[in-house]
């Protein structure tokens, strides 16, 4: 029996061997296809970026045209947008001939590349709506928060913050969902948590909100009711935030 | 948009080489405005045939009138009456040219409120000028855009004399009328025909002759949905697009302005209501303080910290403190820090303290032009810091 045993061992362990012997060069040959498309890259945006500082690229579209590409790059001249976009592009490249070369050198047929190269692709997709919810979500925050400052509301800071969370909820639901990750508990509990943020929110705005409205309604029916001097009329008195110019 | 070719009365070409090449360029004006304007455009030329282009239907003048109309149809349409825009520079050559007149008025709304002596004066002026820029006479709590930051930056940075970069009155000669034009086109080509115009710039860049001359009390139109958050953002940002664009005119030594007389201006007798904008300021400092932290040095940002905690009637801005502001703020919209809508957005309630500051310090006797002297004096000693700054921006940061 203890033979028996041993021999199941040895046959067990040989399969597991064989089958990391069989993984591992379509493994270094993902790896070797981005470190190698990666270096390319790299060179092929120094290059770029050099050409285009010699060709003065930057000030010819800034001459040239009223809006520019780095409107839409904070703080990034479009030499060095280009540049960048170059890189990411090879390494992009390189990253689905290492996969293609994955697939190609794993055997046929078996599961773990059939589950494995889809999920990548499936990755790559969730990490780019991260990326762009968390700039989706800063963006708005900001937004709010000066809008809200400028309309002198004294829950501004509150009120973006809610947006933000807003936003990030939504795309870690989307996330989640894109990686088929929790099936209906994940849409369960956005749906809970989206509409509890939603809700105090609006019971924030509408409770904050509701002195300035009962001023506003008074303040509707006293100007019907009374005859108020306007402007013209001798009686007439602007106030000194009407008689402030800014224009 | 009206899209139309410009009509040309031909009967006026004669009448151009007659007049010595005087075009007056109206906007679109009220029947009755229009009317007043003509009325008051024949007693400042009396015995002149002089060439008035107008959008409006012309009405019949009698034989004897010395002006000529020119009806046309604007090829571009500003939808911004209350201010000169690129539509109107552009609208403005293209008749002067086809007219072949040598001289160009370019009248703003309400230009019935224009004395005739005003009109003679703007016309005398850019007879021998290429631009002349007029000179208003306004109360203590009006024009305060201009006075905060408009005519600070323009007369630092420019070396310009004019108090009113963005004057609605102007005396053109054809080369500027030609200059502004061809700025003009850049914008409208992008179908922004609303996009500010910065004629002082681009005379001062152009090394053309400029002159200013005071036209007294004038009604000043007003925007017709005048919120400040949004065209503060429009003007200013207009300006730190045209200073970007500029930079490497204004880098180079400039000689500051002489010292003018400072006009009379009406004192200011009522307590002013500063209370709302400093609650927006205070609202905003607790706020906006990350914001402006990306966007200020320490220096202004302690500077503004101590602000927030004066008294209302001790609330002053010094103006070194402003001045260092506003070239933060444009430094940051060059290197886009952060987004430029962010941006300008974040500076009205910077405006605003400006504003109570202002009021609060007219109120204790001191003149308001005075005031405003000074902050472009200050605007003028801080200039280096500014160029520093553009140069290095990571290096130099006090």
């Amino acid at each position: 029996m203890w033979q028996q045993v041993e021999l199941a061992l040895r046959q067990s362990a040989q399969q597991v061997l064989v089958k990391l012997a069989s993984f591992l060069p379509g493994l270094f040959a993902l790896l070797l296809a981005v470190v190698i498309l990666s270096a390319i890259g790299a060179g092929l945006s120094s290059l770029l970026r050099r050409s285009l500082v010699a060709a003065k690229f930057d000030e010819r579209l800034a001459r040239n045209a009223t809006t520019t590409i780095s409107d839409w790059s904070p703080s990034h001249s479009p030499t060095q947008l280009l540049a960048r976009v170059v890189f990411w592009a090879c390494v992009l490249i390189g990253c689905f001939i290492g996969l293609s070369a994955f697939d190609a050198a794993y055997p046929g047929g078996s599961p773990v590349s059939v589950f494995i190269f889809p999920y990548l692709t499936h990755s790559i997709g969730a990490v780019l709506l991260l990326i762009a919810g968390s700039l989706i979500a800063r963006f708005l925050e900001r937004s709010v928060l000066i809008g809200a400052v400028n309309a002198k509301l004294q829950y501004a800071r509150f009120l973006s913050l809610g947006i933000k969370w807003l936003v990030l909820v939504l795309t870690a639901a989307m996330v989640l969902d894109h990686l088929q990750i929790g099936g209906a508990v994940v849409e369960l509990a956005f749906g809970i948590l989206f509409g509890g943020i939603v809700l105090t929110l609006a019971l924030a705005v509408g409770l904050g909100s509701r002195d300035i409205v009962s001023r506003s309604l008074e303040r509707s029916a006293d100007h019907r009711s009374t005859l108020d001097p306007i402007p013209g009329d001798p009686d007439y008195k602007a106030s000194p935030a009407e008689s402030l110019r800014h224009f | 948009m009206a899209s139309a070719q410009t009509n040309i009365d031909l009967s006026s070409n004669t009448a151009a080489t007659a007049t010595g090449g005087l075009l007056v360029n109206l906007v679109s004006l009220p029947q009755e405005a229009f009317e007043a304007t003509l009325s008051n455009l024949a007693l400042a030329f009396p015995g002149e045939t002089v060439l008035v282009a107008t959008p409006d239907t012309a009405p019949q003048l009698s034989a004897d009138s010395p002006l000529r109309l020119i009806p046309y149809t604007p090829t571009t349409v500003s939808s911004a009456p209350w201010i000169l825009t690129a539509a109107d520079y552009l609208n403005a050559f293209k008749l002067a040219q086809e007219n072949r007149a040598a001289t160009c008025l370019l009248l703003g709304a309400e230009s019935q409120s224009l004395q005739p002596e005003a009109l003679r004066a703007l016309a005398k002026s850019a007879l021998s000028v290429d631009l002349t820029v007029a000179h208003y006479d306004l109360g203590p709590r009006e024009g305060l855009v201009n006075s905060a930051i408009l005519y600070p930056v323009t007369r630092a940075l420019f070396g310009t004399r004019p108090r009113f970069p963005l004057a609605i009155d102007l005396g053109l000669s054809l080369r500027m009328a030609n200059r502004l034009a061809a700025t003009a086109q850049r914008f409208t080509a992008a179908s922004q025909d609303d996009s500010f115009i910065w004629p002082l710039s681009e005379a001062a860049t152009a090394n053309f002759t400029i002159a200013e001359v005071s036209i007294g009390r004038r009604t000043i139109p007003q925007p017709v949905a005048p919120d400040l958050n949004s065209l503060l953002a429009q003007i200013a940002g207009s300006l730190f697009a045209d200073v970007d664009a500029k930079a490497s005119f204004w880098q180079r030594a400039r000689g500051t302005q002489p010292t003018q007389t400072i006009p009379q201006t009406a004192s200011v007798t009522e307590t002013p209501d500063t209370a709302p904008m400093l609650d927006a300021f205070r609202l905003a400092y607790t706020n906006l303080h990350e914001i402006w932290s990306l966007v200020l040095p320490p220096n202004s940002l302690l500077g503004l910290k101590k602000l927030s905690v004066l008294h209302p009637e001790n609330f002053r801005m010094p103006d070194n403190l402003w001045a260092r502001i506003v070239y933060d703020f444009i430094l940051a919209y060059r290197l886009r820090t952060i987004n430029r809508g962010h941006l300008l957005g974040a500076l009205t309630p910077l405006y605003l303290a400006w504003v109570a500051s202002h009021l609060t310090l007219i109120h204790t006797g001191t003149a308001p032009e005075k005031h405003i002297q000074d902050l472009a004096s200050a605007f003028e000693t801080d200039k280096p810091y500014l160029v520093s700054r553009w140069r290095w921006p990571d290096r130099f940061n006090p």
